[in-house]
């Protein structure tokens, strides 16, 4: 077997065998991707966010006992916050004044459609008489909620007009004195934004997360670990004795760290998509060009660290360090909310925003929050710049 | 002992910002036979033998390896050399088979897997990992992998530093097995009965140059006809020696001992005698010896090897 296999094989088996190492590459995603899936796929806790959404009432009748302004009221209610406590559920826009309803429906359609607003919610004109003629056993009134198809703030705004239109429309039933399962006007989801609109599943957004931070893990704590461990422990200095050169080494380690890359996707995959029931497709070019991109910047970033760490201790320290911010401010696991300006700066650093929005816009499980020539420009300039100061700082204890 | 020379060196020099660590040094190193390299730390013994490595690069000199003259030891030049290095370590993960699987990767040719593991005695460790060994067994690793090429020229950086006697016993038959088989070694030490037992040419090193050289004999002889006395000297003053005088070249006190060492070991020891009589309080632990490596490199440097 030639040393380039030798020293790859080398680097999975010994990654497999050692428990910590183990646990971080393929235990702890795992269990990652099990528990944020059980915990969020039946979302109803949302009130701690806030929804933009748009509320446009076309009934005209206008008259004081108005079933129309009753439901507006409501809904105006939940955009206000309650006395002291909890910020409030949605930031409703209303058509100012003078403008015409139609006009302000265009232009919140659009505003759904770019994922400006999570939905908009259109009281149709005539409301009043055709919930007075539902309650009488007639056709009932319809309210439209537009959706915006894929992102996660807009399905959670589609399910909570729901619960409030139908708790509203039980109330006006028994109102009218009608206590039997009929609907005085039942709530109409449309999305607008995607042709192949499917329900949204939290796991889908998750699964494209936790693949990257495999990845990420991986390079981050695997690559600057494994070099200054052999560095500091002698490891590397009984190779240099050898023929064997720091390139062929080089090539050897990275070949090896691909495959765990691989066996760790594989395995994310497998339980994401049997297991918990995913069904993005992930074997399609772009998907696959984010996964690698993925992979490639969190290897230069291991050998970025491993150039600047004099110790392995300094390495992991570092790689400590760099984790958190890396991790949890590049939506890897949560949709990135309006963040104070200077999380926002480091949001917009950092590579794994971009990758995480390249991966999931191209699984269409989210709206693209960058164009794609930037979500591949920004990762692949980090890997540049990583290369190059490793490839000037780091120190293999050899003269070459 | 055939008279081809394996390794030798030409004005050798390695700087480190202003020091000199290796300073023109040159020496021939024949076939099949042990060179040792003898100093205290720091004396350049570590950077020459990283040089002679291929660890290093020398800022200038010239080598000749195998016939060859480079500026450096290159990839060719390692196919043939094996190294034991003073400090180093396995990936603890890995086992003892698999770490001698690794290393023959690395070479052209390399020797069949279980002939070396019986070599250095580790066959039923085949499937340990490495982290589960003790010391002996790592150093023996450590020798099957600088083996593992069945090298014609080998390095022993220190290698019997921290090992018990037994083990040290076995290292050193190693060293002399692979000698008698026609091989040639490169050995540095802190020992000096290792140097005395194991060298063909010593060489000794201080502040980047080599200040003596030949074999451990010749190196004896240069202190002439010294014979040297030690003996307890717990209460005894150099006053109380004075009686001594001329005859003896150098009293010193090392720990609890006297030593003194002598030209005219009859004279110096009648004069002892005779002053341990009158004071009636005879002479403890007195050892009388020629003077070994040890000495010699005192008298050379004025330090001992491992201050």
């Amino acid at each position: 077997m030639s040393s380039l296999c030798r020293l790859a094989r080398v680097h999975v088996t010994t990654a497999l065998r050692e428990r910590v190492t183990l646990f971080w590459y393929l235990v702890f995603p795992l269990f990652l991707l099990v528990l944020l899936s059980l915990i969020f796929s039946s979302v109803g806790d949302a009130d701690e966010l806030t929804f933009p959404v748009a509320f446009a009432n076309e009934e005209t009748s206008g008259s004081a006992l108005s079933f129309a302004s009753y439901v507006e009221d409501v809904f105006v209610s939940l955009g206000q916050s309650g006395a002291g406590e909890d910020s409030a559920l949605f930031d409703l826009r209303l058509p100012p004044d003078d403008a015409e309803v139609s006009a302000f429906v265009e232009s919140q359609l659009n505003a759904v459609r770019e994922g400006d607003i999570a939905a908009m919610i259109v009281l149709p004109a005539g409301f009043d008489n055709r919930v007075l003629a539902a309650a009488a056993g007639g056709d009932p009134a319809t309210l439209t909620v537009y959706l915006s198809g894929g992102r996660t703030s807009s399905s959670l705004v589609g399910f909570i007009v729901e619960q409030v239109a139908a708790g509203i429309d039980k109330q006006i039933l028994t109102v009218l004195g009608r206590f039997d399962p009929q609907q005085a006007f039942p709530v109409e989801s449309r999305t607008v934004s995607q042709d192949d609109a499917k329900p949204f599943e939290y796991v889908d957004f998750l699964l494209p997360g936790i693949l990257l931070m495999g990845v990420f893990t991986t390079g981050l704590f695997g690559v600057p670990g494994t070099i200054l461990f052999g560095r500091d422990q002698g490891i590397l200095r009984r190779y240099w004795v050898t023929p064997l050169s720091v390139p062929r080494y080089l090539a050897g380690f990275t070949a090896g760290h691909a495959a765990l890359c691989f066996l760790q996707f594989a395995c994310i995959w497998l339980v994401g998509r049997f297991a918990l029931g995913s069904t993005i497709s992930l074997f399609r070019p772009l998907p696959m060009v984010f996964l690698l991109l993925g992979a490639l910047t969190f290897l230069a970033f291991g050998f970025l660290i491993a150039a600047v760490a004099r110790t392995a201790n300094a390495g992991m320290a570092i790689a400590n360090i760099l984790n958190m911010p890396m991790m949890f401010l590049g939506g890897l696991f949560f949709p990135i909310a309006d963040l104070p300006l200077a999380l926002r700066i480091v949001m917009y650093a950092n590579p794994m925003t971009y990758l995480a929005d390249g991966l999931r816009s191209t699984l269409s499980v989210d709206t693209a929050l960058f164009p794609l020539p930037i979500a591949l420009a920004v990762p692949i300039a980090w890997i540049v710049a990583c290369c190059l100061i490793a490839a000037r700082q780091l120190r293999w204890g050899v003269d070459q | 002992m055939s008279n081809t020379s394996v390794l030798s060196v030409r004005d050798l020099t390695k700087q480190y910002g202003t020091v000199r660590a290796v300073d023109g040094i040159s020496f021939d190193i024949t076939e099949a036979t042990v060179f040792t390299l003898l100093g205290p730390n720091g004396a350049g013994k570590t950077t020459t033998l990283e040089i002679l490595e291929g660890i290093r690069r020398p800022d200038d000199g010239e080598l000749t390896v195998f016939g060859r003259t480079v500026r450096h030891v290159d990839r060719t030049m390692k196919e043939d050399m094996g190294v034991l290095l003073q400090e180093g370590g396995f990936e603890p993960y890995l086992r003892v088979r698999e770490v001698l699987q690794l290393f023959a990767s690395f070479f052209r040719r390399s020797r069949p897997i279980d002939e070396v593991l019986s070599d250095v005695a580790l066959t039923e460790k085949a499937s340990a990992l490495v982290r589960t060994l003790s010391g002996g067994q790592k150093q023996r690793l450590a020798i099957g992998a600088a083996l593992i090429n069945n090298p014609r020229l080998i390095f022993l950086d220190e290698p019997t530093t921290g090992l018990d006697p037994q083990a040290r016993r076995n290292i050193w038959s190693i060293a002399e097995h692979l000698r008698s088989s026609g091989r040639t070694i490169i050995l540095t030490t802190h020992y000096m009965e290792e140097a005395d037992a194991l060298s063909d040419v010593v060489a000794v090193m201080d502040h980047g140059t080599i200040i003596a050289q030949g074999t451990p004999r010749e190196l004896c002889a240069k202190l002439g006809q010294t014979t040297i006395i030690e003996f307890d000297g717990h209460e005894i003053t150099f006053s109380d020696l004075a009686s001594l005088d001329a005859r003896c070249r150098e009293l010193r006190r090392e720990g609890d001992a006297i030593v003194v060492e002598t030209e005219d070991f009859l004279a110096t020891m009648e004069r002892l005698l005779a002053w341990s009589s009158d004071r009636s309080d005879p002479l403890r632990n007195v050892t009388v010896r020629q003077p070994n490596l040890e000495d010699v490199f005192l008298t050379l440097t004025g330090r001992r090897l491992r201050e």
